[in-house]
């Protein structure tokens, strides 16, 4: 469902990600990791089409991200680190604007709005102004909208900024049963918990390179030790000299 | 939680939208923002609507006043120059255009969080690029529409034109904005898609080409090299630099010329319909063009806009380290030590305003502007009398352009330091202290500029050192109340949740202190005004006579002069004291 190619960028002559290969599959949870200014975010904006890769390619549900971005955004719901609303639409009406963009028919979208203003909890003030919502009021709606047209593929960048207990318990189930319905999740996070908790596979990035890649049984077996958090397992991993450590895969 | 089952994939629920569905989709949403937005003003704003409607109204009556006596004065004289004055103003309004919708596009196409959102949904390049353009379009066009409308219809009312006329007023100048502010829009993406990181290096070449353009007109305009305008030779040759306007192939030429042969009076039905068709055929040129524009603008945002963004996005910000300059060593040091945290409050605030790109251009911008305008007032003959007159009317400028800073600024600097109070309040600094050294910055910031400026309009105007002197002392009070009313305020209502300055200058304590300033500027111009007028006057109509006796005799003398300086300065202390009384103690109150 989403492929990384062989790619790299480079910020002038600084490369942010360098000769990315990766494969997420149909239904899987995939946890990027890193410290700041590893590449996370670059790889995410790559992936929804913000930034063009400078060499490779990327592609969502077959579609070049690059060549074909439009389709490629048919298939995706993405859920920014910082949630953007217009303020002065409520949230049911920025809600009727991204269906009405996904081109869903005015039955198919009444139905969606509703189901996902029921999923989010959304009802006591889905007719208010988004200039009067809290920030975790923003982000609930923001996942709502990602997830109207019931996405293939959902990419999230730091998806718990904002959300109370409650908020980040509706998102942790419903992560859970999309991923069991077929929705694959894209998502980059340095909550390490939740990494450890719902994720398929993690990807550890360090200065642009994926350092690790695959479940944390994995990990712990590369680093050769048994019984530890994945929090121990990623300092140990984001600390060590670069020369120490092969990127992932070879 | 609701939920569960096999759920249907996307390609059975949604798909690509025609260019058509993605058009009404946008128009819906800006309909749907537009409609709200007023209802927020008239729900909560209705201050600053009602006071914004009725200066704009003001502003078009005098503006078609004004317009209405220049036609009738130009068209005794020389009937011809109003096509030469219609191709000035419109191909300057061009230029302005073609800049504000490029730079508004710039800002809402790459750097806004609304555009970051629109390009990860399956929305065609192109009309991301349209929904912006109309934004852009009616943000820069205002201007425009409010400027150009009064002198349109006095021009037609002067004429005794047809109402076929004013019916095609609306259409011509809509089809006209769309050529500059399309033109803007390409440059907008060009500059980004081709020059990259050059763009900004780029933009300063094209405003500095444009400025020295526009200031060698003028200066050639106004004549270099001394007094001599409103002469016949002068006006002769005014009008031969004007002429590089009616250029043929220039959209305002073809906007002057439409709306010209439409305003023409023919006596007969058959010269009427020719002038109607002329005119129509010159509508047509405008509209055909402004398409063919738009079609090129749209196959430029179709290739590139996608890629500029991306290549505006994956620039590397240059790192710029910054030493603490020479004059804030200079200020932290100067004085005693018990006023040291007063100065470095003063230092704080002038190193944020002159890393505010926005702040200091408009300042530079507009008392930059004015500066020019008095330099050229030696190149008219006055009498003293209307020498006077326009020196007092230029002290009112620049109060209101100085009260406009201090609205825009001034007003939120208490609510600005909202969200870094508990910085503040951790110092060991008096609140007070906070209060007066926002108020010390405002008024030392604006005395330098409106005290010179006064200085060379006085100088080009000829004023005598006395009246100059009397000038100068008004605007000392000036700056003092302005400043003291725009702190005051501040500190009285702030607003310590609001990031946005202009969000905060917007709402009802920024309209207040606009208001209340404009008045304490009239009121301190009249009074000053008075003495000297009524001494002006009476030297004028008494014919060489004795001088007056009486009252009006004490009010024309020094005694009067003397009077007036007193009730200036009473009218100045109550503007700054009061307020700022009013502010501390809201200020000491204040719980974060």
């Amino acid at each position: 469902m989403i492929e990384f190619d062989h790619v790299t960028r480079t910020y002038g002559e600084k490369p942010a990600v360098t000769d990315l290969s990766l494969a997420i599959h149909r239904g899987e949870l995939f946890a990027l990791l890193g410290p700041n200014g590893a590449g996370k975010t670059t790889t995410i904006k790559m992936l929804v089409g913000l930034l063009r890769p400078t060499h490779g390619t990327v592609r969502i549900c077959g579609h070049d991200v690059r060549k074909d971005p439009r389709a490629a955004h048919l298939h995706t719901g993405y859920v920014p680190d910082e949630p953007t609303l217009y303020d002065k639409l409520t949230g049911r009406e920025f809600l009727w604007f991204i269906a009405d963009m996904f081109g869903m028919s005015r039955h198919v979208a009444e139905g969606k709005i509703a189901r996902e203003i029921e999923h989010f909890e959304l009802a006591e003030f889905a007719d208010d102004l988004a200039e009067s919502y809290s920030l975790g009021m923003k982000q609930r709606l923001v996942f709502a909208a990602a997830l109207l047209h019931d996405p293939d593929v959902l990419v999230l960048d730091e998806p718990m900024v904002g959300l109370d207990p409650r908020s980040v318990r509706i998102v942790k189930d419903l992560l859970r049963a999309r991923t069991q319905e077929g929705m694959t999740v894209f998502m980059s996070t340095h909550t390490l918990a939740m990494a450890e908790e719902m994720a398929d596979r993690v990807g550890i990035m360090v200065r642009g390179q994926l350092r690790f890649l695959g479940t944390i049984a994995e990990l712990r077996d590369q680093m050769a030790v048994e019984t530890t958090s994945l929090e121990n397992l990623y300092l140990e991993l984001t600390t060590a000299r670069p020369a120490a450590l092969p990127p992932a895969g070879s | 939680m609701a939920g569960g089952g096999i759920r249907a994939t996307h390609s059975g629920t949604c798909r690509l939208i025609s260019p058509e569905m993605e058009s009404q989709v946008f128009s819906r949403l800006r309909v749907t923002i537009a409609w709200e937005t007023l209802r927020a003003m008239l729900t909560g704003a209705r201050l600053r609507l009602a006071l914004v409607v009725l200066l704009s109204l003001v502003f078009w009556g005098s503006l078609y006043g004004l317009f209405v006596e220049g036609f009738l004065f130009l068209e005794s004289i020389h009937a011809e120059v109003i096509s030469l004055l219609f191709n000035a103003f419109f191909s300057s309004l061009m230029v302005m255009l073609v800049f504000s919708t490029g730079i508004l596009l710039y800002g809402s196409m790459y750097c806004s969080p609304e555009a970051r959102l629109l390009l990860t949904l399956p929305t065609r390049a192109e009309a991301i690029f349209s929904h912006k353009f109309h934004e852009a379009m009616w943000f820069s066009s205002w201007g425009f529409v409010l400027l150009g409308s009064p002198m349109l219809v006095a021009y037609g009312v002067v004429r005794g034109s047809p109402w076929t006329y004013y019916l095609l007023l609306l259409p011509f100048m809509v089809a006209f904005v769309m050529i500059p502010a399309t033109i803007g829009g390409i440059c907008c993406m060009a500059v980004v898609a081709w020059l990259g990181r050059l763009r900004v290096h780029a933009l300063a070449i094209m405003v500095t080409l444009v400025f020295a353009g526009g200031a060698w007109l003028g200066w050639s305009l106004l004549g270099a090299g001394g007094p001599g305008g409103g002469t016949t030779e002068w006006f002769d040759q005014v009008l031969a630099r004007l002429a590089v306007a009616e250029q043929k192939f220039l959209p305002s030429w073809w906007l002057s010329s439409g709306l010209l042969e439409a305003a023409r009076e023919a006596p007969r039905p058959d010269l009427r319909l020719a002038a109607l068709l002329e005119s129509l055929k010159f509508l047509a040129v405008i509209v055909s063009n402004g398409m063919l524009l738009q079609l090129l603008a749209r196959g430029l945002a179709r290739s590139s806009y996608r890629s500029g963004y991306s290549q505006l996005v994956g620039e590397v910000p240059a790192r710029r380290q910054r030493r603490i300059a020479w004059i804030d060593q200079a200020l932290s040091a100067a004085g005693t030590d018990a006023g040291r945290p007063l100065r470095l409050l003063l230092v704080k605030d002038l190193r944020l305003f002159r890393r505010d790109v926005s702040q200091w251009s408009q300042f530079l911008i507009f008392f930059g502007l004015l500066g020019l305008y008095f330099f050229n007032l030696r190149s008219f003959n006055y009498n003293l009398a209307y020498a006077s007159m326009i020196s007092f009317l230029n002290l009112a400028v620049a109060g209101l352009i100085l009260s406009t800073f201090t609205t825009r600024f001034v007003y939120p600097m208490i609510s600005l330091e909202g969200r870094r109070f508990w910085i503040l309040g951790l110092l060991p600094v008096h609140r007070d202290q906070i209060v007066w050294s926002k108020f010390l910055f405002s008024f030392i910031g604006g005395l330098l500029p409106c005290c010179g400026l006064l200085w060379l309009s006085d100088s080009m105007l000829g004023i005598p050192r006395s009246l100059l002197w009397v000038h100068e002392a008004c605007c000392v009070v000036l700056c003092m109340g302005l400043s003291g009313i725009a702190v005051g305020l501040g500190a009285r209502m702030p607003d310590l949740r609001e990031p946005s300055s202009a969000k905060i200058a917007a709402g009802f304590g920024g309209t207040l202190c606009l208001v209340l300033s404009s008045l304490f500027i009239m009121s301190v111009v009249i009074v000053a005004a008075v003495p000297t007028h009524l001494a002006m006057a009476s030297r004028a109509f008494g014919g060489g006579g004795p001088p007056p006796t009486g009252l009006l005799g004490w009010a024309s003398g020094p005694q009067g002069t003397a009077a007036s300086l007193v009730a200036v300065g009473v009218l100045g202390v109550i503007a700054t004291f009061l307020p700022l009384e009013l502010g501390l103690r809201a200020f000491r109150r204040l719980e974060p």
